[in-house]
């Protein structure tokens, strides 16, 4: 007993007890509600089988009747371009604002702290501050564009078909890019000065600075931060809800906020359950870059 | 004789069962609801006024958002930790009954004193009944109608004691009303992409004889092709897509509408913002002459299976539905059943509302509204964003609802 009180206190037992603990954690948290959700896009599910583990198994039909819906090629295709475009632009811009504050000026470091304040904002406050923006009939960007003349008819931000994406999509960008300054600002932060004093002396101009030195000290930073974009691109949900739940007719509709739809408006959990199973094979893909970037950040 | 001896032994079975009321433990009634205990807040106001007549029964009431309702109810019962009574929206209670979850009221009801089914108006009586039995009671109902600024109508030069009664009538004034210079639409009203898209479609649906079960009816196609004329020709905003029928209304009130659908909800907000003479009028059907029929809003009270009190239960259900001609002064409902409303407030619209609840019609009954009515909404949006003609959008929400009901 004492020996492993002992063993407990310092000692083998102690590193086991740390282990376990953790993995205890992972167990109970993430993996057996990964494990339930795999389950239940396999199973007949409905509201009153929700407590059950033993329900009746289904096979591959819930993804059959997925594949089958007539909506479900369009909203794949526009979680891909939501995925892309909100990636594209927030590694962009944020990447230049992080150059543009590692400069010195004054105020840099407040200017570039003011810009968290977007990331604060909780989503659903900024969807509704977005609402307001591209309201069609009372919107300020219509009012904005129209009284400068740049447009003679309102355009209706978030209920036209060919559009609605597109705004959700700005408004997502905008509430990306401050993570992205930030993550990115702390690898530039990484690169040496001096680098660039030599580099400097020796003739290297400043866009051969920045691809010959900053594009490759940054890889693993960019890599990193673009999975962890992703991951996040594929959570964001509350812009959804709040701007245009998915329409017109789904032309604004993206794989998480289907399967919310799915699961608790028509409370057909086991398609709902399938689509995000789809999501978590796209997501551990995406994980899996994560981590070797991340790895060969430990190795240099 | 017979009938005295039975008679004798049921009030001796009452005395009885009174007694043992009187001696055993207090019962508990845990009640789910999803009002307010701060604005009219219906149960709280109920349970205190039954506690107060029946000393031996508590109330416990537990607010749920009715935004999580389906999902707390869901767990509950899928954990076995119903409450007693709960509110239940009406399209949602065939869901309950048809899976056993609620309890069967018809052997009670047959006993009841104050409650007489047959006197409540078809619409909430089809939303409690579930292969022929009833599984809860109204509390109150609504529906929709067409309101309409009159100062409007006569500054136009249209005759506000002659709001339209027919579909070309509402798309004509419409047009005269709408006045993009002003910012002015001549229609509000609410297309998005969920339940409140199909609550305020089925009405023009029904009205020609279609219904969820055949919604590709001509009938049908026809009213999905006055909706598409009345956004294609920006006669209502084209944000009517993505509005639901309180943020539509409020561009009524603040007179960028001069008509929109909807319920007697609105009228506390719109006699607070709206600076104008509204009335309301019956919602305008195909033809003059056709059968009316409009929407069915709020709900019932049930009872849960697994109550281990449902006497007391029944009681308390009892006593709300005895309460109905409160109903529209103090909380704003529609009586479920025809009642002499004393002094109502709003009298004008209260007295069209009233009417129209003679044609409200249940959404459905299925046990999947919920998926049908995704398949409904959807067809509608498809049709007004013109990436189906309405016949096709139409028939494609057929042949998904074909196949719900058929499983």
């Amino acid at each position: 007993m004492s020996a492993l009180l002992r063993s407990l206190r310092d000692g083998r037992g102690f590193d086991v007890a740390l282990a376990a603990l953790a993995l205890a954690y992972l167990l109970v948290f993430s993996a057996f509600p990964l494990i339930y959700n795999i389950a239940m896009s396999f199973q007949e599910v409905d509201m009153f089988s929700l407590g059950d583990l033993v329900r009746p198994f289904v096979g591959l039909a819930n993804y059959r009747t997925l594949f089958a819906t007539p909506e479900f090629w369009s909203i794949m295709s526009n979680t891909a371009i939501f995925v892309i475009l909100c990636i594209v632009f927030q590694l962009a811009i944020g990447f230049g604002l992080a150059l543009f504050f590692q400069q010195d000026f004054i105020g840099a470091s407040y200017l570039r702290g003011l810009f968290l304040a977007a990331w604060i904002i909780p989503a659903l406050v900024a969807g509704a501050i977005w609402k307001w923006i591209f309201a069609g009939d009372f919107g300020v960007l219509n009012y904005m564009l129209m009284s400068t003349g740049i447009i003679d008819e309102k355009i209706f931000w978030l209920s036209t078909p060919a559009i609605s994406l597109y705004s959700v999509i700005i408004a997502n960008i905008w509430l990306g890019i401050p993570f992205n300054m930030i993550l990115l600002s702390v690898g530039l932060a990484g690169i040496p000065k001096d680098m660039y004093e030599a580099a400097a002396l020796d003739g290297a101009g400043p866009w051969g600075r920045f691809w010959h030195m900053t594009l490759p000290m940054m890889r693993s930073t960019i890599g990193a931060v673009t999975c962890l974009g992703v991951i996040f691109t594929l959570q964001q949900f509350d812009l959804f809800a709040s701007l245009t739940q998915g329409g017109p007719a789904n032309s604004s509709n993206v794989a998480q906020y289907w399967s919310w739809q799915l699961s608790f408006q028509n409370y057909d959990i086991a398609t709902g359950s399938a689509v995000s199973v789809l999501m978590l094979g796209f997501v551990i893909v995406v994980a899996f870059f994560y981590v070797r970037s991340t790895r060969q950040e430990y190795q240099a | 004789m017979a009938n005295f001896t039975k008679t004798l032994l049921l009030g001796a079975a009452g005395v009885l069962a009174m007694t043992a009321a009187a001696t055993a433990e207090p019962v508990e009634l845990n009640v789910w609801t999803i009002d307010r205990q701060a604005d009219p807040g219906y149960n709280y106001v109920m349970a205190d006024e039954f506690m107060k007549l029946h000393p031996e029964i508590k109330i416990n009431i537990k607010r749920v958002e009715f935004a999580d309702w389906a999902n707390d109810v869901m767990r509950a019962v899928a954990t076995g930790t119903t409450p007693d009574v709960a509110y239940v929206d009406n399209p949602n209670t065939p869901f309950l009954s048809a899976k056993g979850a609620l309890l069967d009221l018809t052997p009670y009801l047959a006993e009841s004193k104050i409650v007489d089914t047959s006197k409540i108006f078809p619409g909430p009586l089809s939303s409690v009944t579930w292969d022929g039995k009833i599984y809860g009671l109204p509390r109150g109902s609504n529906t929709i109608a067409l309101y309409y600024n009159a100062d409007m109508f006569k500054a136009a030069g249209l005759d506000p004691e002659k709001p339209p009664q027919t579909w070309a009538e509402l798309y004509e004034t419409a047009k005269k009303l709408t006045d993009p210079a002003k910012n002015v639409y001549g229609l509000a009203f609410s297309a998005n992409s969920n339940e409140e898209g199909t609550f305020q479609f089925l009405p023009w649906a029904q009205s020609t004889g279609a219904d969820f079960d055949h919604i590709a009816d001509d009938g049908a196609v026809r009213a999905l092709e006055v909706w598409q004329k009345i956004i294609d020709e920006k006669l209502a905003s084209p944000d009517t897509l993505i509005r639901g029928q309180y943020d539509s209304m409020a561009s009524f009130n603040a007179q960028n509408a001069a008509m929109g659908i909807s319920g007697p909800w609105e009228l506390p907000r719109m006699s607070k913002d709206a600076k104008f003479d509204f009335r309301v009028a019956l919602l305008p059907t195909e033809k003059a002459g056709d059968t009316r029929a409009s929407a069915l809003g709020e709900g019932n009270n049930v009872i849960f299976a697994k109550s281990k009190h449902p006497k007391e239960a029944f009681l308390y259900l009892e006593y709300m539905y005895s309460q109905m001609p409160r109903v529209w002064n103090e909380f704003g409902f529609l009586p479920s059943y025809p009642v002499e409303a004393k002094d109502p407030k709003w009298a004008d619209q209260y007295a069209v509302f009233a009417e129209s609840m003679k044609y409200a019609r249940v959404r459905g009954p299925s046990p999947d509204w919920a998926k049908i009515s995704k398949a409904i909404s959807t067809g509608i949006q498809q049709a007004l964003t013109h990436q189906a003609d309405a016949k096709t959008a139409l028939t494609t929400a057929q042949t998904t609802i074909d196949g719900i009901v058929k499983k």
